[in-house]
């Protein structure tokens, strides 16, 4: 029962390390002496240690066949690493604790790990963070918890539009419609598909736009949506090259009900080219009809 | 009995029973034209009894009731103006023992109950005085209209109109679209709400398994608890019953002491 957290350390070390006095590790005493060392790091503010006292503590909780308790002590350390911004310990910690939870058989809490590493990561490593996000989103889907994934999707296409990658974006928006069609959740699902267009449209791809309205008009419950409504307003102001119309459509009621990033980027929406989209596809009837 | 009291009486019950007199009768009857007089006054009571009829009705507080008593009015003015113009007829003819001036002078009176009877107001030239003042003089009753005399007419009539009705046009307008603002606001906080509402009944739809899911633990650590407490409860009960019993044999122990100590003391 001593104070001084080093020496539990050295302690629980040689209880685990078998030697020719000591025939089997024992786990127990070790684990209890790491958990009260890292403690004592903590309240002393030495993250690293307490970091590597949390590590080995959860080695031991899983050698005792606890997962739940091994798991906990894995994100804790994985927050220390996050404050001391070792970024690839974050990763494997988290994936690590993610690993333990599912064989706990608890998805929820794997995913939310994963979830914790990837916004850890939004604005160090953002492919990490997004291979993170996507890996979260599956763990759920898996247990048949779309509904949970709905919140990881957004956060993924937010990841991808700060990257300017819009297209990936709206695939992502695109998923999140399947994930909200499996649990019926219609406005969630319209809602997405409205994002999915609008992002289109900020890439000045009009064509796939369009391609994308049209797919998701055969799906019911968009088709009679005061989403596509609004979808269809725009489209076809942005073929009419009508930039007032664009606006009013960007500040009606029902684009201000989606994430706060699409309301930006649909602000910002006639992005210079609509005239020459308009003229461009007036031409090209032109050159039908006289040929 | 004083003199002029019976003359009076007299005269009184000479009224009363005069009706009885056939010679008085039989007087006035060979007078020749008893046909045209006798609807002469029957024509005057008549208008007079219009004529009050008409005052009434002017005086009428309730208007369904002066309405109907006008349409009245109106109708016995029909009737009669039809018996006057009998009268005219039987005015003409010639009769026997009848002067040429007399005839003349009974056209005339033929003619001024004519004027007595359309002269009796029904209630039309009011109406009419009130609509005109509405409007502009456009409505006055349809056989006054000439063509030529209404264009000039309805040249200073039709200023007033505008002045009028284009004032309140405008103030129509102006409600209205009052009315449409207030309304787009309405919708558009409708639709917010309809938004809100939706995100809000999908988000309790999300919550609704992991409630599901908390009640089945919650249970299940209920039940866990229960038996935990019921096990303790004996446990506790068994230990004190077999604490008691220690104490028991304890002081036993120490009386026995005492009384073997005492004991040797008196041997």
């Amino acid at each position: 029962m001593s104070s001084d957290p080093d020496k539990m350390m050295s302690k629980a070390d040689k209880m685990t390390k078998l030697t020719l006095t000591r025939w089997s590790a024992d786990w127990r005493g070790a684990t209890e002496l790491y958990e009260q060392a890292a403690n004592g790091f903590r309240a002393s503010n030495k993250y690293e240690k307490a970091k590597v006292a949390l590590e080995k503590a959860s080695k031991g909780q899983e050698m005792q066949a606890s997962p739940w308790d091994a798991a906990k002590h894995m994100e804790s350390a994985a927050a220390l690493a996050q404050k001391l911004s070792i970024w690839n310990e974050v990763v494997d910690f988290y994936r690590k604790a993610s690993e333990l939870y599912v064989e706990c058989g608890r998805a929820q809490p794997a995913s939310d790990a994963l979830g914790k590493a990837a916004r850890a990561l939004e604005d160090v490593k953002p492919d990490d963070a997004i291979q993170l996000y996507t890996d979260a989103c599956e763990i759920l889907e898996e247990d048949g918890r779309d509904q949970m994934a709905f919140d990881l999707y957004r956060a993924c296409a937010n990841v991808y539009i700060k990257l300017e990658k819009f297209t990936d974006a709206a695939t992502f928006f695109l998923r999140l419609g399947v994930a909200a069609d499996k649990c019926d959740a219609t406005n969630s699902q319209c809602k997405a598909y409205l994002s999915a267009i609008i992002l289109y449209l900020y890439a000045h791809d009009l064509q796939q736009a369009e391609k994308c309205y049209n797919d998701c008009s055969q799906i019911d419950a968009f088709l009679k949506s005061d989403q596509s409504r609004s979808a269809s307003r725009l489209l076809t102001a942005y073929n009419e090259g009508d930039i007032e119309e664009i606006k009013k459509v960007a500040s009606s009621s029902t684009v201000s009900n989606l994430d706060h990033m699409i309301i930006k980027l649909a602000r910002k929406l006639p992005t210079g080219d609509v005239t020459a989209i308009q003229m461009n596809t007036n031409d090209d009837l032109d050159e039908d009809d006289l040929t | 009995m004083p003199v002029i009291d019976i003359i009076f009486r007299v005269d009184e019950i000479c009224k009363k029973y005069d009706k009885y007199d056939v010679d008085k009768h039989r007087e006035i009857g060979t007078s020749g034209d008893d046909a045209f007089s006798r609807l002469f006054t029957s024509i005057d009571s008549d208008i007079e009894a219009v004529l009050r009829k008409a005052e009434m009705a002017s005086t009428e507080k309730n208007r369904a009731a002066a309405v109907a008593m006008n349409a009245e009015v109106r109708r016995t003015k029909a009737r009669l103006a039809e018996d006057v113009v009998k009268l005219q007829k039987l005015a003409v003819k010639k009769i026997k023992g009848l002067t040429r001036e007399e005839r003349e002078s009974r056209c005339d009176l033929v003619i001024a109950l004519a004027d007595r009877l359309q002269a009796v107001p029904d209630g039309n030239e009011h109406g009419a005085k009130q609509a005109n003042n509405e409007w502009g003089g456009a409505s006055a009753p349809n056989k006054n209209i000439k063509f030529d005399m209404s264009e000039e007419d309805m040249d200073d009539g039709f200023f007033q109109q505008t002045e009028e009705s284009s004032q309140f046009r405008q103030e129509y307008e102006m409600r209205k679209k009052k009315q449409d603002e207030g309304l787009d606001v309405i919708s558009e906080g409708l639709d917010a709400l309809k938004n809100l509402a939706r995100d809000m009944n999908e988000e309790l739809d999300k919550q609704v398994p992991l409630m599901e899911e908390m009640e089945t633990k919650v249970d299940g650590a209920t039940s866990d608890l229960k038996n935990t407490n019921v096990r303790l409860k004996k446990q506790l009960v068994q230990m004190r019953s077999s604490r008691n019993f220690c104490i028991d044999i304890v002081l036993l122990c120490v009386i026995l002491g005492i009384v073997s100590y005492i004991y040797n003391a008196l041997n």
